[in-house]
């Protein structure tokens, strides 16, 4: 059919709103930091498909490793569940 | 020479595909998060490492292609390191599961349990 | 026939194979009742995404792509890592 790196970069692109949309309902806060991660992992292969390596590099080494430290860092400090 | 080196690295990345699929599989399917690591290994080692060393035969096989030993060389890396780096994260998660009990599963006989 | 039309005729056989295993992960990521289940299932979507990344390397004929993959499997790990300290004792830190 037509080109088969932008069929790629559709499938993972929705799977990428799908699991933000997850993270934004979650109410517990270690499962949102889960989903988060899977979002930034969907959205490096967009970002390489959209051939932009150094893109690529500075998102992973931020979204996956940093962020998520630094958030269960803040989450051992305080408590796990939201409260309405 | 190099149509030798193309093939095995062609057969590699199949197999590596194949491997991925049922490690995928078997991770849907399984009832327990402890039956799941079985499944994580082979789509970890079967569906990762073997294609990463089938990319570095390839390219060292072909002959279309500008930079064949730099892909090559940083494949073989990138291999060596997952097959490194993934039984130890996995076990590193295994032993937390164990330690603060959260998962839900009814043994028959369970070797690591701390007698109260 | 040259390496080169064998090559492309391999990729349109192998590249759906892969991404139906990372839509399988990523059903698994949705599901999992514990925190563990959905960080395994992170681990092994990365190192399946990063052996992808080294195969479409070779289809756009570029060797700058290539460095993607070595700094995804690292983080990856450490993510496990993390976790890991954290529910064990409940400090995440040097």
């Amino acid at each position: 059919m037509i080109e088969i790196h932008l069929l790629m970069l559709l499938i993972t692109v929705i799977i990428g709103l799908i699991f933000s949309y997850l993270a934004i309902i979650e109410k517990d806060s270690l499962k949102a930091i889960g989903f988060s991660a899977v979002h930034a992992i969907a959205y490096a292969i967009a970002f390489y498909i959209l051939m932009a390596p150094d893109i690529v590099l500075a998102y992973v080494a931020v979204a996956v490793g940093i962020y998520s430290a630094l958030l269960i860092f803040v989450v051992s400090k305080t408590e796990r569940y939201e409260v309405v | 020479m190099s149509e030798i080196l193309f093939y095995l690295g062609a057969v590699m990345i199949t197999i590596g595909g194949i491997c991925d699929l049922f490690g995928a599989l078997g991770l849907l399917k399984f009832p327990n998060f402890y039956i799941r690591l079985h499944a994580a290994t082979v789509g970890t080692i079967g569906g990762a490492v073997v294609p990463l060393f089938g990319v570095g035969f390839l390219a060292l096989g072909a002959d279309f292609l500008p930079h064949k030993y730099a892909i090559a060389g940083a494949s073989f890396v990138t291999g060596i390191i997952v097959l490194l780096a993934a039984p130890a994260g996995s076990h590193a998660l295994a032993y937390a599961a164990h330690k603060t009990k959260i998962v839900k599963w009814e043994p028959k006989c369970d070797h690591l349990e701390v007698e109260e | 026939m040259n390496l080169e039309n064998s090559f492309f005729l391999l990729m349109k056989f192998v590249i759906p194979v892969y991404l139906l295993a990372f839509i399988i992960y990523a059903i698994r990521a949705f599901k999992g009742p514990t925190i563990v289940d959905i960080i395994l299932a992170v681990d092994c979507m990365s190192f399946d995404i990063a052996a992808f990344m080294a195969i479409l390397a070779i289809y756009f004929k570029s060797a700058f792509l290539i460095s993607g993959a070595i700094t995804l499997a690292l983080w990856a790990y450490l993510l496990d890592i993390y976790i890991a300290k954290h529910l064990v004792g409940k400090e995440v830190g040097v």
